[in-house]
């Protein structure tokens, strides 16, 4: 077991310095530990296995209603892709993701990441962190690290959910687009795949502002209320007609723009637009996350 | 020492601060970058030669492409509220906020549009004889007969029916002594260099301040229209390409299979243009009842109307869908209208940005792209 | 000797001979409290280093400073030679430390706390974390309660892991705020023996407390804190040896006895209410006995007093220390 290479490993730090390179792996390592850290810390909690919990049965709600009470009549005027999930089963992880994408993955999303920092600093574990030491920076890069995981674990936890619903409630099969046009299922599911990625992309752009938020106070629920309520007044703002020369600068607007995907030929264009709008939110908000944080004084 | 930490803070904060400014940057740098690179500068061109260039073009065909429309709108219609789901489709829908339509155009009888709305589309795609009318939102697909005579019928306005081209034309026929032109040779449209026609009304009682209409500097395909409105700076009526290639589409862009489980329905064009509820015949009558006053800008169509008359067909259509919207908004301009009485007899006025409308009581509805003081003078003069 | 505030660490001691050094460290918070004010530290290495204040004398605060939790809003500080806050990244991983009490997940056992606070420590290698865990849990008597939940934990349990968590690598300083706080005597008892024992592997041990009676038992050296300012620092011995030792005549001819012990050659005569007294310092009692007798002074008693610990702190901080702990 203990090889020389082992040994050298067990005494870094007092022998000689490592090369530049074997650091730098060796920083990387040690960084993934980290994030392994955190990831499990995460997914190992009650809490959030219950939110991811409920976030995966909502589809499966939806789809047992759907197949219990048929999809809406076309006369209703409410949204078609209710009335293709009958026709198609792949189309519930669209429903799905158009639905929870609103409110109830945001929520789950601001609470993991409005947790991260204020709820470390609340139990006093920041200060041990960092004495280890964690590194500042380095720790935020790992707290942001690991709510982008879970912004994927809880969108993907969706979209497998409603494709496992949607296959076995509903028949499935090539995909009609919103174009008219017909992809094999394979297709489908690939560009279901698209949608996770964006969907993720767009929560983890939340995240940034949950950070943020978390690292301006040491109490967790109000660094998650306040981004749960960031959410709503902004959603609210968005419908107000008045305002929609503002609408392209809002987080939410881009939320749901992932119908692209269904159209022939694919519409990137949107998409491509909403993955800016989220960079430069996790750009702005990264950012006011690192200045806040690196330069506290953590007292609890 | 503590002017050491206060400095270390300025450092860290500064990085945001940064951040914000690029961010802010990189969403003005659309102008700016098109200020660095200077405005395009075609060759010079008058008015007529243009327009002459613009009709050869059209002679010869229109180049195969495809590109995005964006039609905006800030009518300021008074008191328009946001219906619900409103889709891209509804008609009530266009007459606020922005709308974006994809043009695939790969030669006279072969073309796409689709109007993209949330999880739905629309879709007519001609190729050939075939033509099909597609809505996602009802999964129902519409063979269109006679699509291919009509293709000949009406020819090369075709492809640009609802494209910049036919607004083009309607500003195009009212030059005439009224109206000022000029031309510049610096626009850009959808990234490419634009020659740029503008009408101004002499008359100083039209609403309309100007009328833009920027051709492509080397296809002279009508790029956008502006219509500029007197009350505001931004046009009130925007149509124009956000984005243009001038290169034939993929083919598969032009076929068209009704989907499985679709609904699947044959109509002729007539079948189309005829309007349900006996709406032919009343847009006869009102056609009988139509007279003009003025000519040009401010020509104020006068006919027969009364309250009953608006408020009946849009609650009849309240049943169909799209006839709430319509409802909606007729309700919302009624509540605005405003009560005026003169020696001509009394009535209601409703003013927009770029139409005023006046419903008298005695039972005419005068409207125009004029100050209600035009109106109320041409409800004198009968 | 103790040295008393005119003399500066480096002047007593060459700073690379020094596991913590501080000079003019100061922190002001927001609030305008001066928490800490110009606090020159110099902690040997190897000793274990009390330093003791009573609550709210800037211990913690320091202690925060010194690990980079806090910002001082003067000052510099070095530890184990290596200016900071710089060498954070480099230095802490040699440095265990106890901040303020213990802090853990209350949902994760013992053993997954000790882990997850060596997975953010980027020195510390993954392959030998388990061994490393089971020895600092092994430490402290916290192996039969490894693999419960910190939530089911005793008071003095958490303290425990929170030592075992300083002790998790190779450590070549000890930073303890207040260690026995929540222990039992006997708890505190075999903490003490574990600083000793560390200590007696080299590692050099700053502990805080406001305890005298703890601090004088493991302590080798010695810092007092009051109110943010630091009063005294230097080896306990030195302070036991060099405090004065007084005579004390108990009679009534109270101006004969002051003049005799002036004559004497005594310094810091007082007189007081029926009694005299002075600094004996290496003059013989029986001597000073005689004189007084020989001077016609009518003795009724006379006393050595050896003052306590407390006695000296009392006078240099101007609040009382719970002695008994
Ligand atoms: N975050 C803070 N903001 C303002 N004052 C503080 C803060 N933390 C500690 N103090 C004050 O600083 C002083 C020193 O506190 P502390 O270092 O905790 O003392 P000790 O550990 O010696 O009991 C106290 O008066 C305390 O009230
Ligand atoms: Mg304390």
């Amino acid at each position: 077991m203990s090889t020389v290479s082992g040994q050298e490993t067990v005494s870094i730090g007092t022998g000689a310095a490592p090369l530049p390179r074997a650091r730098a792996v060796g920083a990387l390592r040690a960084w993934l530990r980290l994030l392994g850290s955190e990831v499990g810390l995460t997914l190992r909690r009650p809490r959030n296995i219950a939110m991811l919990a409920v976030l995966a049965l909502v589809p499966v709600l939806i789809g047992v209603a759907l197949r219990t009470f048929g999809g809406p009549d076309e006369t209703d005027g409410g949204p078609s892709v209710f009335g293709q999930v009958t026709g198609n089963g792949l189309f519930l992880t669209f429903a799905a993701l158009s639905i929870l994408v609103q409110l109830l993955l945001p929520v789950a999303v601001a609470v993991v990441a409005g947790d991260s920092v204020a709820g470390e600093a609340g139990l006093g574990t920041l200060r041990y962190l960092l004495a280890a030491p964690a590194g500042r920076t380095r720790l935020l890069g790992v707290k942001y690290a690991n709510a982008v995981v879970f912004c994927l674990a809880a969108v993907a936890a969706v979209a497998l959910s409603s494709l496992l619903a949607g296959v076995l409630l509903f028949p499935a099969g090539p995909i009609t687009l919103l174009s008219g046009g017909t992809i094999p299922l394979l297709d489908g599911v690939l560009r279901i795949g698209v949608v996770v990625l964006y969907v993720t992309a767009g929560m983890a752009a939340l995240a940034a502002v949950a950070l943020a938020f978390s690292t301006m106070t040491e109490a967790a629920v109000g660094a998650i209320a306040s981004t749960v309520g960031l959410v709503v007044v902004v959603q609210v703002l968005g419908v107000i007609p008045q305002l929609s020369v503002f609408q392209p600068y809002l987080l939410t607007h881009w939320w749901n723009g992932f119908d692209g995907v269904l159209r022939d030929p694919m519409a990137t264009g949107e998409m491509g637009q909403g993955l800016l709008v989220f960079a430069a939110y996790i750009a702005v908000f990264g950012s006011i996350a690192w200045a806040r944080f690196t330069g506290k004084d953590i007292t609890c | 020492m503590s002017e050491q930490t206060r400095r270390g803070r300025a450092v860290r904060w500064g990085v945001p601060i940064a951040t914000v400014a690029l961010v802010a940057g990189a969403i003005g740098a659309g102008p700016v970058i098109a200020a660095v690179q200077g405005d395009p500068v075609l060759p010079e061109r008058t008015a007529a030669q243009l327009l002459a260039d613009a009709v050869r073009a059209t002679e010869s065909g229109v180049k195969p492409m495809s590109g995005t429309v964006m039609q905006t709108a800030s009518l300021g219609l008074p008191g328009l509220p946001e219906v619900a789901g409103m889709g891209g489709t509804s008609p009530a829908a266009l007459l606020a906020g922005s709308h974006e339509l994809k043009v695939w155009y790969g030669g006279e009888d072969r073309f796409r549009f689709a109007l993209p709305g949330r999880m739905s589309e629309t879709d007519l795609i001609v190729n050939g004889d075939q033509a099909w009318l597609w809505e996602s939102e009802t999964n129902k697909a519409t063979r269109i007969k006679g699509a291919g005579q009509a293709g000949q019928d009406h020819d090369r306005a075709m492809p640009m029916a609802t494209t910049p081209q036919q607004v083009a034309d309607e500003a195009l026929k009212r030059a005439d002594a009224g109206t000022a032109v000029s031309v510049s040779n610096t626009e850009k449209v959808a990234g490419r260099p634009a020659y740029q026609l503008v009408l101004t009304p002499r008359d100083g009682s039209s609403l309309v301040k100007e009328v833009k209409l920027a051709l492509d500097g080397e296809t002279f395909v009508p790029l956008r229209v502006q219509v500029y409105a007197k009350s505001a700076a931004e046009p009130a009526f925007e149509i124009g390409f956000t984005s243009v290639t001038f290169t034939p589409p993929a083919p598969d862009n032009f076929t068209f299979t009704p989907p499985a489980g679709a609904k699947v329905e044959e109509k002729t064009l007539a079948d189309l243009g005829s309007r349900p509820e006996g709406g032919q015949e009343r847009a006869e009558a009102l056609k009988g009842g139509l007279t003009t006053v003025g000519e040009g800008w401010t020509t104020v169509a006068v006919l027969p109307f009364s309250t009953q008359d608006l408020k009946g067909p849009a609650q009849r259509q309240g049943d169909r869908p799209g006839g709430q919207d319509a409802a909606v908004v007729t309700d919302a301009l009624l509540k605005s209208a405003r009560q005026v009485s003169g020696a001509w007899g009394s009535g209601k006025v409703i003013q927009t940005k770029l139409v005023s409308a006046l419903l008298t009581d005695d039972g005419r509805l005068l409207v125009g792209a004029v100050t209600p003081e035009k109106l109320t003078e041409a409800a004198g003069r009968r | 000797m103790l040295t008393v505030r005119e003399r500066t660490p480096s002047a007593t001691l060459p700073a690379e001979d020094c596991s913590i050094v501080t000079r003019g460290l100061t922190k002001r918070f927001r609030s305008g409290q001066v928490a800490v004010d110009a606090l020159d530290l110099a902690v040997p290495r190897g000793s274990v280093f009390g330093f003791l204040g009573p609550n709210g004398s800037g211990k913690t605060t320091t202690i925060r400073m010194l690990l980079g939790l806090v910002a001082p809003t003067g000052g510099a500080w070095e530890l184990l030679g290596t200016p900071m806050p710089g060498g954070t990244a480099a230095v802490l991983s040699r440095v265990g430390a106890l901040v303020e009490g213990p802090a853990f997940y209350p949902y994760l056992s013992g053993e997954a706390n000790l882990r997850r606070y060596d997975a953010a420590d980027p020195a510390a290698d993954p392959r030998t974390a388990s061994a490393r865990i089971g020895l600092a849990l092994d430490r402290v008597g916290l192996a039969a309660a490894a693999r419960k939940r910190y939530r089911a934990y005793s008071l003095g349990m958490r303290q425990r892991l929170a030592i075992a968590a300083a002790l998790l690598g190779p450590r070549e300083l000890l930073i303890l705020d207040e260690p026995t706080n929540g222990l039992d005597p006997q708890g505190t008892r075999e903490v003490r023996g574990l600083i000793k024992e560390i200590a007696a592997g080299g590692t050099t041990v700053f502990v805080s407390s406001h305890l005298l009676a703890e601090v004088e038992q493991m302590c080798s050296h010695i810092a007092v804190m009051r109110t943010g300012r630091l009063v005294a620092q230097g080896p306990i011995a030195g302070l036991r040896a060099g405090e004065a030792v007084r005579i004390r005549v108990e009679t009534p001819d109270l101006a004969e006895a002051a003049a005799v012990l002036a004559a004497s050659g005594l310094a810091q005569v007082r007189t007081g209410d029926g009694e005299v007294s002075a600094e004996l310092g290496a003059d013989a009692p029986e001597r000073i006995c005689a004189a007084l007798v020989a001077g016609g002074v009518a003795v009724r008693g006379l006393a050595v007093q050896r003052p306590s610990l407390e006695d000296v702190f009392v006078g240099l901080t101007g609040e009382g220390f719970d002695v008994n702990g």
